[in-house]
């Protein structure tokens, strides 16, 4: 089991993780983050407010790995993100990954099965869900998941963050390695929360997100 | 426990509150006009015991010394106006110990109705805890509903900036004719000792605002506050010359200049919903004064339906 829990976190399977900066390209280009210590900032207030606002769901989701808690997710986290940069980034990234996951990890049928019958109904495929329900499916415990949520997190936006030249290759797995102990005590503080509690905490990265749309040149999707 | 109640319907053609319910320290004025005749809406304004006119949610400052709990329905019938407004910032006190005020506003709209939420910003004092929640329940394609939410970091011209200890604010829009199915879920919470300070996360901006724009009667008001936000912070952004890498190792008076030079006011407009039914507005602004400047400009089409701009 092992083995598939490493390739659902690793940057190979084709999610589409790396087409978003989740904000941080518009960021940029608003000169709100011009500097690395200005990234270093950004990324511990992303992790923050993703830890806050999907953590809940990604929990949720590996607790109860179901169809039907996971139209319930979904329905509700469509409502929730109100920004539709985000909204979209969570729907491409979200079914990317259901479909990868169903083709690739063929010994948990359910996952193909639950695709299908979503499929066929109003359903979005939000991200976080959908990586909570997978990792409930294979197996993994919910403390792992949702640290596996903020991994993802902080290795697509620094991946990003060099792509956009903020930082260099080696200068990035540094920062990586500074800020995942950051990471862990955000996880402590925001892990196994309801998602009725699900919130923003930097309300600002939001207004930010949503300026992507307004950029003339770009080189991400979110 | 209920603290207020209005209700709005529809006699002889036009909207008219025909039941109001408040008790202390909370009480409703009902100005019998505001803004020309030809428009067709209730202004609803509340009043506490020695606080002057103050808005609906002016009167919780008062309370929150004491940690109360405040809460009012508002139920605005088919086809009618109904505006819930303010005439100064809600002021929220220092907390005594670990005590939160709380607010709720439920709020039911009807068929081809019009809830207009238009109040001043709130401002959370040092050390204050301050939690609202605000419940509107539409029908789906029918109702309207023009909501404003926004807060300040303090008493800022007086170096008071995101001291307080707790804001929390969460909205939600329910369809009331498919089980209450949420259309609109935003909850924004600002708390102190987490890993980074609420004034880290706000970098150096002082008021942040949502604005969210629904349903039928506010379709013009949508399109050109889309356009017109998009124009003006089309202008805002800028392609970094050349990599930022670059420019940031080359001097260090260049990182210093990058700092003043953020946007003073930033702005992003979104749809949400299916069919995109709403959008919603949010903003970040260095001055109160800039935002009520936005808001009255981007709002000024509503005159129409409500008989004055908001935030005249």
């Amino acid at each position: 089991m092992d083995w598939s829990q490493w390739q659902l976190l690793d940057s190979i399977l084709p999610t589409g993780g790396f087409a978003h900066s989740f904000g941080l390209e518009a960021a940029i280009q608003a000169r709100i983050v011009s500097t690395p210590d200005e990234l270093r900032t950004h990324l511990i207030h992303l992790l923050e407010n993703t830890a806050s606002l999907l953590l809940p769901f990604v929990h949720s989701a590996t607790t109860n790995p179901s169809a039907d808690n996971l139209r319930k997710l979904d329905a509700l986290l469509d409502a929730t993100l109100s920004n539709e940069v985000s909204r979209k980034a969570s729907t491409s990234q979200g079914s990317a990954l259901m479909r990868v996951a169903a083709s690739v990890f063929t010994e948990i049928p359910s996952l193909k099965t639950t695709r299908d019958a979503c499929l066929t109904s109003n359903f979005h495929f939000h991200h976080a869900p959908v990586f909570g329900l997978i990792c409930g499916l294979l197996g993994m415990d919910p403390k792992t998941s949702q640290r596996g949520y903020l991994f993802i997190t902080l290795r697509d936006s620094i991946s990003a963050a060099t792509r956009l030249n903020l930082v260099g290759p080696l200068g990035a797995a540094v920062l990586q390695h500074q800020v995942a102990a950051i990471a862990e005590t955000i996880l402590k503080q925001w892990a196994d929360r309801p998602v009725e509690e699900a919130c923003q905490t930097s309300p600002l990265l939001d207004t930010f997100q949503g300026f992507h749309s307004y950029l003339f040149s770009r080189l991400f999707c979110s | 426990m209920e603290t207020g109640r209005v209700t709005v319907e529809r006699v002889g053609g036009k909207s008219t509150v025909t039941r109001s319910f408040s008790k202390y320290p909370l009480k409703f004025i009902l100005p019998n006009k505001v803004g020309s005749a030809g428009t067709d809406a209730v202004w609803i304004y509340a009043l506490t015991y020695g606080g002057g006119i103050v808005s609906v949610r002016c009167c919780f400052s008062y309370l929150t010394l004491y940690g109360d709990r405040i809460s009012c329905e508002f139920f605005v019938g088919n086809g009618c106006t109904a505006v819930l407004t303010t005439q100064a910032s809600t002021k929220v006190y220092k907390s005594l110990g670990s005590r939160c005020s709380e607010q709720l506003l439920e709020a039911r709209i009807g068929s081809d109705a019009l809830l207009v939420v238009i109040p001043d910003p709130v401002t959370c004092f040092s050390t204050a805890r301050y939690a609202q929640k605000q419940v509107f329940r539409v029908v789906a394609n029918s109702s309207s509903l023009l909501l404003v939410d926004w807060i300040t970091s303090g008493r800022h011209e007086s170096g008071e900036k995101w001291e307080f200890q707790l804001y929390k604010s969460t909205n939600q829009i329910l369809l009331v004719d498919d089980d209450d199915r949420p259309l609109f879920v935003d909850s924004v919470l600002l708390e102190q000792g987490s890993i980074s300070s609420i004034a880290d996360r706000m970098l150096d901006y002082q008021v942040i605002a949502m604005i969210v724009i629904l349903g039928p009667k506010l379709k013009n008001i949508q399109n050109q506050v889309q356009e017109s936000v998009k124009r003006l912070m089309s202008d805002q952004l800028h392609m970094p010359y050349s990599g930022v890498r670059a420019s940031s190792n080359h001097a260090k008076p260049n990182s210093s200049s990058a700092f003043n030079n953020k946007p003073q006011l930033v702005a992003s407009c979104s749809p949400f919903g299916p069919k995109g039914v709403g959008v919603v507005v949010r903003i970040a602004a260095t001055t109160t004064e800039s935002v009520y400047k936005f808001l009255n400009h981007q709002l000024s089409g509503m005159e129409s339906l409500i008989g004055v701009p908001p935030y005249r």
